[in-house]
């Protein structure tokens, strides 16, 4: 009697942790898909605001700022050199 | 046992019995959906839930030397409406609206028609986003890599550009077109019934996307080229313009402009502007290709330092034609004068000296006529007659640069050679090819300079710089002296063939000057071509001020040791 007992609980218990194998890869798996979305999202955002960036330094711009600023290279006893 | 007992009995019998076959058929049933439907319906799941998806790779960023991007692929979106999905379109049309699309009336007609109806392209995700977040039926998204050039026509002959499906037809994207694209592979994704998507297996976007190819083009030396060059440029109202930069020692290419220009990121309405004159144009040098004379003279021995030429008063018949040269010298000049003051006539006596046979020798081991090999589609390899064709004129002609077609990046070669004590290293743009971090500076990929051959000795190279350091000095090369560097270098004013009288025009001329700095001991050489400038024609005027303007600024950017300090 006790063997059976034995028996089935562990039958109900290998059913259970192959459900809960089964629902945690399920899970796993979509919160790997949504990290994977959103890792390529930032990873967009990021190509995009280093272009961005890449853009804005442009040199025919800062040129074309500087001019309009009136900017001037400085001499070059105007400059001191901190080390 | 009476009758109603019996009755009863007969009852919950019939009821046990119809409910042991419901559930016996329902059973059957199991069976047959189960095992004999099995593979069918699996089949229609499968169809259902499982979607295979190319994942496009990123196409790799192309970097100036410093790390800079010059072009680069971001994600853009194509925003479509499928009307059968489309519950309430008034909805979806505010919606669009508050994001900034707007749909045009025209499109509501056409809209019904398809499935997949096209309204808004190169869409920003954070829009596509803003328009996710509301749940919508009816709106789908498709996203897609498009090319960008930050810095617009900056360097635009070098980078190329790429077609609609995102592959290189120009330039860099066109040579590195392979690395540049990555890996297309197939993902299989399933979708469950609220519509979340689970990938099969994890893919590492890094490791599929394009290689990144850094350049040895440097930003600040190639903006320096291209402010100075497009200023002659305009001022001079010029057919074409070309600047090249190089490190004689390895043959490196630290800038490359070739003038008009257009920008990558605008649609090209003339294909003609996408031709890059630096490499794929052909021009007859003018006395920038007499070093090519005087170094084959020098090297086989044929002449002097210190001989003297008699100069014909400025007037040379050669078989039925006249030379003369521009800058009259009377009576007899040295090798040193001749250069200095460029007499074609002295060039001719020198070359005639030499014979046909050295000459074209040493034209061909400078490289003329042949491709350089540079990373760059469309090289084209000159004009040069085989020597057995040769007649009177060719060998005097061509001494002085007339009669022989040259690319720019064929002279700025040359002149390297001459600057490499003798070396001719082969002209290359790309630095590296890998996915280095853009402020990485060593990479396992880094090109090797190559060398193609020794094409004169280290003596008759030394001879040479001088020759051209005192040409700037003294010579007509004056305009291109920079204050505390030594420059060593030759102009070229070359006439031009008319193409209605074939003969050559007394109108159209190529303004060009080549030179290096510091002279003794060069480390960049800068070319400078000006094609039909307006108003004034001659080199000296022309060509070098501009060479002067770029030099000086890039040797005080590379910080190269000042050399003539009074």
């Amino acid at each position: 009697m006790y063997k059976s007992y034995v028996v089935i609980v562990l039958i109900v218990l290998g059913i259970f942790i192959y459900m809960w194998q089964q629902n945690t890869a399920i899970r796993l798996a979509y919160k790997v898909s949504n990290l994977e979305l959103e890792y390529d999202k930032i990873n967009s955002e990021n190509d995009s605001l280093r272009l961005k960036i890449n853009s804005i330094l442009a040199l025919e711009k800062m040129d074309k700022i500087a001019k309009e600023k009136n900017f001037s290279k400085p001499n070059e006893n105007s400059i001191i050199y901190i080390d | 046992m009476t009758r109603k007992s019996v009755e009863n009995i007969s009852r919950k019998l019939v009821l046990i019995v119809t409910v042991i076959l419901l559930f016996f058929f329902l059973f059957l049933k199991l069976i047959y959906v189960q095992i004999f439907l099995h593979s069918r319906i699996n089949n229609i799941v499968k169809k259902m839930i499982i979607r295979n998806n190319i994942a496009v790779p990123k196409r790799g960023d192309i970097l100036d030397f410093n790390g800079k991007i010059l072009a680069s692929s971001i994600k853009k979106y194509t925003i479509f409406l499928d009307s059968k999905l489309i519950d309430d379109f008034n909805e979806v049309k505010n919606v669009l609206l508050n994001n900034g699309i707007k749909i045009k009336e025209r499109s509501l007609n056409e809209l019904e028609k398809t499935s997949y109806y096209p309204i808004a392209f190169n869409v920003d995700a954070c829009i596509v986003d803003g328009v996710k977040s509301r749940r919508l039926k009816g709106i789908g998204f498709e996203s897609k890599y498009k090319r960008f050039y930050p810095e617009g026509r900056f360097l635009a002959h070098v980078l190329g550009i790429t077609d609609s499906d995102g592959n290189g037809i120009e330039g860099i994207e066109k040579t590195c077109n392979e690395c540049l694209s990555g890996y297309s592979v197939m993902i299989k994704t399933r979708r469950d019934g609220r519509g979340h998507i689970i990938y099969d297996r994890f893919i590492d976007k890094t490791k599929i996307c394009g290689q990144n190819v850094k350049l040895n083009i440097d930003r600040n030396i190639q903006f320096i080229a291209e402010k100075e060059l497009r200023k002659a440029f305009y001022k001079y109202k010029a057919k074409r313009a070309v600047c090249i930069i190089q490190n004689p020692k390895t043959g490196a290419v630290l800038a490359m402009v070739s003038l008009p220009d257009f920008d990558p990121s605008d649609k090209i309405k003339d294909i003609k502007v996408l031709r890059n004159s630096a490499i794929s144009d052909i021009y007859e040098p003018g006395s920038t290709f007499k070093i090519v004379a005087i170094a084959a003279a020098l090297e086989q021995n044929k002449v002097k330092l210190t001989e003297n030429f008699y100069l014909e008063n400025g007037r040379y018949k050669i078989a039925g034609h006249i030379i003369k040269d521009d800058h009259k010298i009377e009576g007899y000049a040295s090798l040193k004068k001749i250069i200095e003051r460029s007499s074609n006539i002295g060039i001719i006596k020198i070359t005639k000296k030499l014979g046909s046979e050295n000459f074209y020798e040493y034209i061909r081991k400078f490289g003329f006529y042949s491709l350089t090999g540079i990373d760059l589609p469309g090289e084209a390899k000159g004009i040069l007659m085989d020597v057995d064709k040769w007649n009177l004129l060719s060998l005097p002609t061509i001494s002085f640069g007339q009669g022989i077609g040259v690319t720019a990046l064929q002279v700025i070669s040359a002149f390297s050679a001459i600057a490499n004590n003798g070396i001719l290293m082969k002209p290359f743009l790309i630095y590296s090819i890998g996915n280095t971090k853009t402020s990485e500076k060593s990479s396992k990929n880094v090109l090797n300079p190559i060398e193609v051959r020794r094409v004169v000795s280290v003596k008759t190279a030394q001879m040479i710089r001088k020759l051209l350091k005192d040409t700037v000095d003294f010579g007509t090369g004056k305009s291109a002296k920079i204050a505390n560097y030594t420059v060593g270098g030759k102009t070229g004013t070359a006439q031009k063939v008319d193409p209605s009288t074939k003969n050559y025009s007394v109108k159209h001329y190529v303004a060009s000057f080549c030179g290096m700095i510091p002279a003794m001991c060069p480390e960049v050489v800068i070319l400078i071509i000006i094609d039909e400038p307006y108003s004034n024609y001659y080199a000296y005027s022309v060509a070098s001020p501009v060479f002067a303007n770029i030099a000086k600024k890039t040797v005080r950017y590379l910080n190269i040791k000042e050399d003539d300090i009074e």
